[in-house]
């Protein structure tokens, strides 16, 4: 069995106590970044796109069962975002996209997409204004997580996974 | 038949991966209150709280030094307080007695401290490291010394996750404390509203808003915010009721659970007199 397939369930568990302990002190109006989120989105460019979907799907009932959360919401949301982010793999687009800003840019689409859909299995009734909606709880976080992802192409480790 | 389907796999294999996961995730969601999805989330949070509390305590060690000052002074106020509220006692005691009323019982509380927090617009939910063993039970109310916070949602032996004010599923009958106009309170995603409220009932800003008797789920009064703002809701014919909640869930630390569940008894009286044929 390759190395590979172990590797983010490894890093899931640093990822997630990150999230779940020192993200909410960075929080801004509860708008917090999705680090798991840029983990799927990592993974996916650098593995393809089956890799990215089923890593996003067990990230997210990983996170559904220790967060308290909808269980199936973040599984259903992440294995989208990590479908998204698996257009963006493949052997001439990954130094593109996973060492370069753009990396930050995949992640706002997939942040985007994660965040929508949850959005979906929370907010949405008769009184909210879709649009605002849109605006406060998918585009908000996303551009704070996108914000956040600079970091992968910042830091100097990026190849360590690969 | 193998060859279709090994040309059918290598053409859309992505896209059946992913139909497959989102069948499966679709599934769980209908399964949520399924007893055996509850039991391995209380595993799952359980086995991995235990790792967090340690890690959290490294991160909040700056912040007691804060919290400790906060308290001190809360302490002196309460000592004041609570000197007043002996005179009262007394003469509360007196005047029962006098008027032939039973005694009402002392709340259980036990005190707990937030291992992890998953913060989120909609969703914020809080892990506390008391479970099962300390008589824990889910839908038992989470208190701070500034007022409400939120409700256990699940239970493990030693842990347990509690859904905040600050969570969509959450949704709290509250009442003015000083008008005794009832409410149902909820987060919208962005604000906690009282919804529906007729425009006819006289909220003002400033108000305070505490948890209503008329809830099964908690049957004493305990604080939970101020009126902020009161607007038309789109139909113009009902008002939202903004609250300001006493409790910030980012910054709690330390909480209470009210040792006190749902009233069966009550809630079967209930339920007969509404299946009364």
């Amino acid at each position: 069995m390759k190395l590979k397939y172990f590797i983010p369930l490894l890093v899931f568990i640093p990822v997630v106590l990150i999230q779940l302990t020192v993200i909410p002190l960075i929080s801004i109006q509860e708008v917090v970044p999705n680090l798991l989120l840029i983990t799927v989105v990592y993974f996916s460019i650098s593995n393809g796109q089956i890799f990215g979907t089923v890593t996003g799907a067990s990230y997210g009932l990983l996170f559904d069962f220790i967060s308290g959360n909808l269980v199936g919401s973040n599984m259903l949301s992440k294995s989208l975002a990590g479908f998204i982010a698996g257009y963006f793999s493949g052997e001439t687009r990954r130094e593109k996209y996973l060492y370069t800003y753009s990396f930050t840019l995949v992640v706002l689409i997939s942040a985007l997409i994660d965040a929508m859909i949850i959005s979906f299995f929370s907010v949405i009734d008769f009184n909210t204004n879709f649009l605002q909606a849109l605006f406060n709880h998918a585009l908000l976080p996303s551009i704070y997580t996108s914000i956040v992802s600079i970091l992968v192409v910042v830091i100097p480790y990026k190849r360590a996974f690969d | 038949m193998f060859k279709l389907f090994s040309n059918v796999w290598n053409q859309f294999r992505e896209y059946l991966v992913l139909v497959s996961l989102v069948i499966i995730s679709l599934s769980l969601l209908t399964q949520n209150n399924n007893p055996q999805v509850q039991k391995v989330r209380a595993l799952a949070f359980g086995s991995f709280a235990t790792v967090t509390s340690v890690f959290y305590d490294l991160f909040n060690i700056t912040q007691l030094k804060n919290e400790n000052k906060v308290l001190r002074r809360l302490n002196a106020e309460m000592m004041l307080q609570l000197s007043m509220l002996r005179e009262y006692g007394i003469l509360n005691r007196e005047l029962k007695g006098m008027l032939g009323f039973k005694d009402t019982t002392s709340l259980p509380i036990i005190p707990a401290t937030i291992v992890s927090k998953s913060i989120s617009i909609t969703q914020n939910t809080i892990t506390i490291n008391v479970g099962n063993k300390e008589g824990i039970k889910p839908g038992m109310p989470v208190l701070s010394y500034r007022g409400f916070v939120g409700i256990i949602q699940t239970c493990s032996d030693n842990f347990s996750i509690a859904r905040t004010l600050k969570n969509v599923d959450l949704k709290l009958t509250v009442k003015n404390e000083k008008k005794r106009l009832n409410g149902i309170m909820k987060w919208d995603g962005e604000k906690l509203v009282i919804v529906d409220v007729p425009r006819t009932y006289d909220f003002d800003i400033g108000d305070r808003i505490v948890t209503s008797e008329i809830s099964s789920i908690i049957p004493v009064p305990i604080p939970v915010g101020i009126v902020s703002k009161i607007e038309e809701d789109k139909t113009g014919l009902l008002n939202l009721v903004h609250i300001k909640p006493f409790e910030e869930v980012l910054s709690a630390e330390n909480v209470f659970i009210l040792m006190m569940v749902e009233n069966r008894e009550k809630n079967n009286l209930e339920l007969n007199f509404y299946n009364r044929r």
